[in-house]
């Protein structure tokens, strides 16, 4: 691989690269107001070269990592050349280069002095694309066909002519086409931007050196990916880890099992062994399962590798047709985020194998989706949902974060005051909890709650979890957090609610759901005194846990640890303790007794 | 004689102080910042020109002040230890944040640490509803406990923030009672009288950060206050806010969540009004110091304003997508876009094989290698100076001999030699990518929101802005460049272009189609009455009172709001079905103008928050035309230096000059060298005076 032949030049064109792609997300992001795009930043924005191979991304959704290159692929194949000046390709088809339905990609191909040189890339999650629930994320389908509208890789526009049956066929499938037509335009403008602006530089660098800049911006990423993954040990690590069940089939635990292999600066990630497609929709399709595995990857590796085709050429990753980590035809993948969650999860476990310094235990799943929809007196639909997750394991130098976004989806929690303005529904609480969190040397996260309650007449609740059977693993002497929950009415007549359910609430009725807690990394018996203080004084760890958990005794009335009692106490536990903790933790071991 | 207006800019490392009579003389001071406390290094300065100069206190007539302290006492985490009172089940509002983090792919992310441990954040029992109405009335009880209990834990301040408390405030205004009679002694805030805004997190947060940055605002400013009057300086001192208007020390103690920002602002305030005067009236801020630059948009002759933003997130790098670093403030403050590229970042190479510029900087201390004062690590600085653009044996003023060898040998060894390149031309590389940074910051503010940078002139500040300016205009294909007087020092020449100015909001939502426009009115003239209390109170006759009136409105559904000024009253006096209609135009064109489109009939218009602002305006202007600069050209300038401009023009023999020496226009290229700043013209420029002394540089 070539060195870098002008250090500066290259440095100069990799800045306006990056700035066109970032402002073709900054185009997005102000054209829309879909609050799944806004909010969520659920879309990505990217520059290919003329075969379709990634060179820059502006902001990247950790969800999308590679998935641009996979429809790309469809695309450069099916089309080939005939691809011209004014051409504009669409497609959503999870089973012909897609993700899952709501997620509509949009190619421009660039070209100069006659050639193609470029596409710019746009991917964008949609507020509706049809099927049998408004949102389109339904957990509980088990066909692709009840989820919605599917596209296959055709030419939206061709040679600059719009084509008017694909508008017609969107305009009749989906519930609020002035939103996704809104959004498609979106998506054009964003490519537009980026057509001038790329044209741009190419005038200024001229056609061949931007041809090979472009390489070598895949080159130079490629070259830090190498030099990042060489520093790593050799050698194969494997971790599994369980989601609950589908919704569906509620005692079947799916099974996840991760292998990252290692040689020199290579790596694989290999998903062999990954249970079988389900019927719930929760299946992946292959891009996703990269996107979960490069994003565990890339949080282990140095900051500031660009997201481009280098770094794919170095990690290869792999799971068997059929099973959930690479769903066929007919599996319903809509609700395919909490897979992808938990994929994350089960890939930092295999990388914890490989550097147990620097990975931390497992988070709280990822988000939790709670719907309540119905209709109000008028006759006027009502929607309301909260889409969230913010909880992680803890850390080999620190605790697990709460109340922050997981790493694989960067998104906002809603306003409550915003909330009880435009729906018919009363925030009772968000909160912390006390003692959910996996006790460690350094704890995991605490997770939250959140009470909703019902002001209209009548509504359908539909939630989708997990972490509920299968707690949120421990790591080296760490232990799990504390599972879900979701309770219908907590303080009136509770009523313990499945994982992923779907039932009718009625004016008064409160949901509380409960998040997962985040896992606990290291031996609670080694945490420091001061931070067991601190954590009780703040009510995150009650007196008694810090007593059990912790071995640490607190004087609440003047808030000191009592040093001769700690010492002791944690010497007594610890030689109550029947062997060294595994590893990897999902359950409480049995007790410790506290010896005399 | 003639008496003096001051104004006085502190920054990290200096503080500037200037002088101005109302015949344009000017009198500047930079000293160094007194960290400690930082109305002594005011003091000294004032007494170094009374010192040097026939002056005294009584000759100043005014002090207005640009200061970083409040935003400081956040970023140290040096506030006062500080309660909150929530409602029951929202304590951790605080801390849950929205739950957005900056940076992606980072294990080690840490959130800012909360600014109200939870053991201080205490809940009561009580519930207002989204429509105002009290579902859970708070006992007189239950106040009282919660304000006892976080007097007994010491705090130092207490913040109050309920919620829907901007629909119906009884609960807030009770808990206030209760403060007043049982914590007198301490400083204290509610929502309702800091932002009576929807949205609890930005309302706790920025509740949270006034009463933080009380107690330190108000013992400097007393300081302060205390220093001026041993100076014998009787005169009135007014606080720079974060908005670019200015304010009185007793607003600035009671809301000093206004004047967190009120740094970087004097600078371009100034800019406003020097381009205004020379009919320039769109123009792009460039303010360039040692460890970062900013950018910010003027257009039509106004600055433009975010509606909120965070202290302390660290420097944003080109991407204001990611949001979520520092502490959330919303308070309308300049919008300004900062990277980190000043003339301290240092030059490397990253492990690709790439050149990068910052945002590491060398700062002050040890600072560029060149100033030999133990600093290693190659610079900009470095760089501008083996190019010749700076002035290889000192900095201008003499203050500092440089060592200009010891700066070409680092920057040979450690960037020009593994790169293999001739020297000259990797510190030309340097010098191109730092301004490709900066360059970031300008499309952050002008094409991300749909301005077209070519239409606007770059206004160059800062010690280093007018180094640059000429290599980032060109890139961006701007025509023409401004470099006003004491380009060095003009966040502190820019107060004195200030006018006084009060923001007030509160939410207000209505569909504007389904809304009675005089309830709207209503509602406006009380907050336009709060503003004139104000305004008397600080002395200002009615004649001399102007009121605007601004929008934050949304097409219902979506999630932020674009702020757009309210059409005139009609002249019936009243507001009518037809005002709302052209309120509802005025909205869709500013859509359309900044994302690129508009929603059509269909879609509702909301009114989410009126804003009224409220300014005091000054009995006669405040800064003459022409200006007489005491130091500006004391030993700058004569002869002349080889100075390099790239591969193809190679190194031209480049005349240095003196501002005076543009006077009758000159051709680039040239250096002109001033006592604060250095101010390069590259070949084929062009570049004069205008009328106001501003280098004028047309490409």
């Amino acid at each position: 691989m070539a060195e870098i032949q002008d250090p500066i030049g290259f440095e100069l064109f990799k800045n306006s690269l990056f700035s066109i792609a970032d402002e073709m997300a900054l185009t997005i992001c102000r054209t829309t107001y879909s609050g799944v795009l806004r909010d969520n930043m659920d879309f990505s924005t990217a520059f290919a070269d003329a075969d379709g191979k990634l060179v820059a991304q502006g902001l990247t959704l950790p969800g999308h990592l590679g998935s641009i290159p996979t429809a790309l692929d469809v695309v450069v194949e099916r089309f080939g050349d005939d691809t011209h000046p004014g051409d504009v390709f669409i497609l959503n088809d999870p089973f012909d280069g897609g993700m899952h339905l709501p997620d509509i990609f949009i190619f421009q191909p660039i070209f100069a002095g006659g050639e193609r040189i470029a596409y710019a890339a746009t991917i964008c999650h949609h507020a509706d694309v049809g099927g049998r629930v408004p949102g389109s994320n339904a957990s509980d389908s088990t066909e692709i066909y009840q989820e919605g509208l599917r596209i296959p890789p055709l030419k939206f526009f061709d040679r600059g002519r719009a084509n008017d049956a694909i508008w017609a066929f969107v305009e009749r499938n989906v519930r609020i086409p002035i939103q996704v037509f809104g959004d498609l335009r979106a998506q054009l403008a964003a490519c537009k931007i980026a057509e001038r602006q790329f044209l741009e530089l190419v005038d200024a660098y001229g056609i061949e050196t931007t041809r090979t800049y472009m390489q070598e911006v895949i080159n130079y990423a490629e070259r830090l990916t190498r030099a990042a993954v060489a520093e790593l040990p050799d050698g194969e690590f494997t971790f599994e880890d369980w989601i609950d069940d589908d919704g569906i089939e509620l005692d079947k635990p799916i099974r996840l099992a991760c292998r990252v292999e290692k040689t020199g600066d290579r790596m694989l990630v290999d998903w062999t062994g990954t249970s079988d497609q389900v019927r719930g929709a929760i299946n992946n399709t292959l891009s996703f399962t990269k996107a979960a595995s490069y994003t565990a990857i890339r949080s282990v590796l140095p900051q500031g590798i660009p997201n481009n085709e280098g770094v794919f050429r170095v990690i290869d990753v792999t799971a068997p047709a059929g099973t959930i980590a690479n769903g066929v035809l007919p599996a319903a993948c809509a609700a395919r985020g909490l897979t992808g969650f938990r994929m994350v999860d089960c890939a930092f476990g295999a990388l914890a194998m490989m550097l147990p310094d620097r990975v931390c235990a497992a988070s709280d799943g990822g988000n939790t989706c709670i719907t309540i929809g119905g209709y109000d007196a008028e006759r006027q639909p009502f929607i309301c949902v909260d889409f969230t997750a913010g909880t992680w394991g803890g850390r080999p130098w620190a605790d697990g974060l709460q109340g922050n976004s997981n790493m694989f989806a960067n998104m906002a929690s809603q306003s409550a005051e915003v909330m009880e303005a435009e729906q018919p529904v009363q925030i009772l609480a968000y909160e912390l909890m006390q003692d959910r969190a996996g006790p460690g040397k350094f704890r995991g996260g605490a997770p939250y709650r959140r009470d909703i309650q019902l002001e209209e007449a009548e509504a359908v609740l539909q939630i989708r979890s997990d972490r509920r059977k299968i707690r949120p693993y421990g790591l080296y002497g760490g232990r799990p957090g504390r599972p879900s929950a979701n309770v219908l009415n907590p303080l009136r007549n509770a009523q313990a609610l499945e994982s992923k359910v779907t039932t009718t609430m009625f004016r008064g009725d409160v949901i509380r759901h409960e998040w997962a807690g985040g896992g606990g990394w290291g031996d609670p018996l080694e945490r420091d005194p001061a931070r067991v203080l601190r954590d009780v004084r703040n009510e995150y760890v009650s007196a008694k846990s810090a007593r059990d958990d912790y071995g640490v005794v607190i004087d609440t009335a003047r808030w000191t640890v009592d040093e001769a009692a700690t010492e002791a106490l944690r010497s007594s536990l610890r030689s109550g303790r029947a062997a060294p903790p595994p590893p990897v933790a999902w359950t409480d071991e049995a007790p410790a007794e506290a010896a005399d | 004689m003639d008496r003096y207006r001051v104004g006085v800019d502190i920054g990290g490392t200096f503080t500037d102080i200037v002088f101005l009579d109302s015949g344009g003389r000017v009198l500047t001071r930079k000293v160094s910042s007194s960290v400690e406390d930082y109305a002594q290094a005011i003091a000294s300065g004032l007494a170094q020109v009374f010192d040097e100069t026939s002056l005294a206190g009584p000759d100043v007539a005014e002090v207005r002040h640009g200061t970083t302290v409040a935003s400081n006492a956040i970023l140290e985490n040096k506030g006062a230890l500080t309660g909150l009172i929530t409602t029951r089940g929202f304590r951790d509002v605080l801390e849950l944040r929205n739950l957005r983090m900056p940076r992606l792919y980072d294990l080690g992310w840490e959130k800012p640490p909360e600014l109200v441990e939870r053991y201080l954040r205490v809940e009561v029992e009580e519930r207002i509803n989204a429509r105002g109405e009290i579902v859970v009335p708070l006992a007189r009880e239950a106040a009282v406990a919660a304000v006892d209990r976080l007097v007994a834990q010491g705090v130092e301040a207490i913040a109050v923030c309920l919620l829907n408390t901007f629909e119906n405030p009884a609960h807030e205004l009770l808990l206030k009672e209760v403060l007043e009679e049982r914590a007198s002694h301490l400083v204290h805030c509610i929502s309702y009288e800091v932002l009576p805004e929807v949205k609890e997190y930005e309302r706790t947060s920025t509740t949270v950060v006034n009463a933080y940055v009380m107690p330190t605002v108000a013992r400097y400013l007393e300081s302060l206050r205390r220093e001026l009057a041993a100076a014998s300086v009787d005169a009135p001192l007014m606080l720079m806010q974060s908005n670019g208007g200015l304010t009185t020390v007793d607003d600035a103690i009671r809301l000093p969540c206004n004047i967190i920002e009120s740094g970087p602002a004097g600078g371009v305030v100034g800019a406003q009004a020097l381009a205004r005067k020379v009919g320039m009236p769109d123009v792009i801020t460039l303010d360039m110091g040692g460890t970062t630059a900013k950018a910010s948009l003027v257009e039509g002759g106004e600055f433009t304003r975010s509606l909120e933003y965070s202290v302390g997130g660290g420097i944003m790098q080109g991407s204001r997508l990611l949001t979520g670093s520092g502490y959330l403030i919303k308070v309308p403050a300049i919008d300004l876009a900062e990277v980190g590229a000043g003339g301290g970042s240092i030059v490397r190479i990253d492990a690709g094989g790439s050149l990068q510029c910052g945002p590491e900087s060398a700062g002050a201390v040890p600072g560029p290698v060149c100033y030999d004062q133990g600093g290693e690590d190659p610079t900009i600085t470095d760089a501008n100076v083996i190019l010749g653009y700076i002035n290889p044996n000192h900095l201008v003023g003499g203050e500092l001999t440089l060592n200009a060898a010891r700066g070409r040998e680092v920057f040979e060894a450690r960037v020009a030699r593994p790169l293999d390149l001739e020297l000259a031309h990797a510190a030309y590389g340097a010098h191109q990518i730092a301004a490709s940074n900066m360059i970031r910051a300008i499309r952050s503010v002008s094409s991300e929101r749909g301005r077209d940078p070519r239409r606007y002139t770059m206004f160059a500040f800062g010690g280093n802005g007018p180094l640059f300016a000429a290599t980032m205009a060109a890139a961006l294909h701007m025509k023409r460049i401004l470099v006003p007087p004491a380009p060095g020092l003009f966040s502190a020449f820019g107060l004195l272009y200030a006018d006084v100015e009060h923001h007030y909001s509160r939410t207000f939502r209505r569909v504007l189609v389904e809304s009675d426009p005089a309830e709207i009115d209503r509602a406006w003239r009380a907050l336009e009455d709060e503003g004139r209390a104000q305004l008397v109170h600080e002395g200002f006759p009615a004649e001399r009172m102007r009121f605007r009136r601004t929008a934050n409105l949304h097409y219902k559904g979506q999630l932020y709001e674009l702020g757009v000024a309210a059409p005139p009253v009609p002249s019936s006096g009243a507001l009518d079905r037809a005002w709302l209609d052209q309120l509802a135009e005025a909205f869709g064109e500013e859509h359309e103008r900044t994302y690129g489109h508009r929603a059509g009939p269909e879609e509702p218009v909301e009114l989410v928050n009126m804003v009224l602002v409220a300014e005091g305006l000054p009995d006669a202007p405040v800064v003459p035309d022409t200006l007489y600069l005491d130091r500006s050209e004391d030993g700058a300038g004569g002869g002349s230096r080889n100075a390099y401009f790239g591969p193809e023009a190679g190194w031209l023999e480049t005349p240095v000059v003196r501002r005076s020496d543009l006077a009758g226009g000159a051709s680039g290229p040239l250096i002109v060298e001033e006592y604060d700043a250095t101010c390069l013209v590259p070949p084929g420029a062009r570049a004069t005076l205008d009328d106001y002394g501003s280098i004028v540089i047309d490409l």
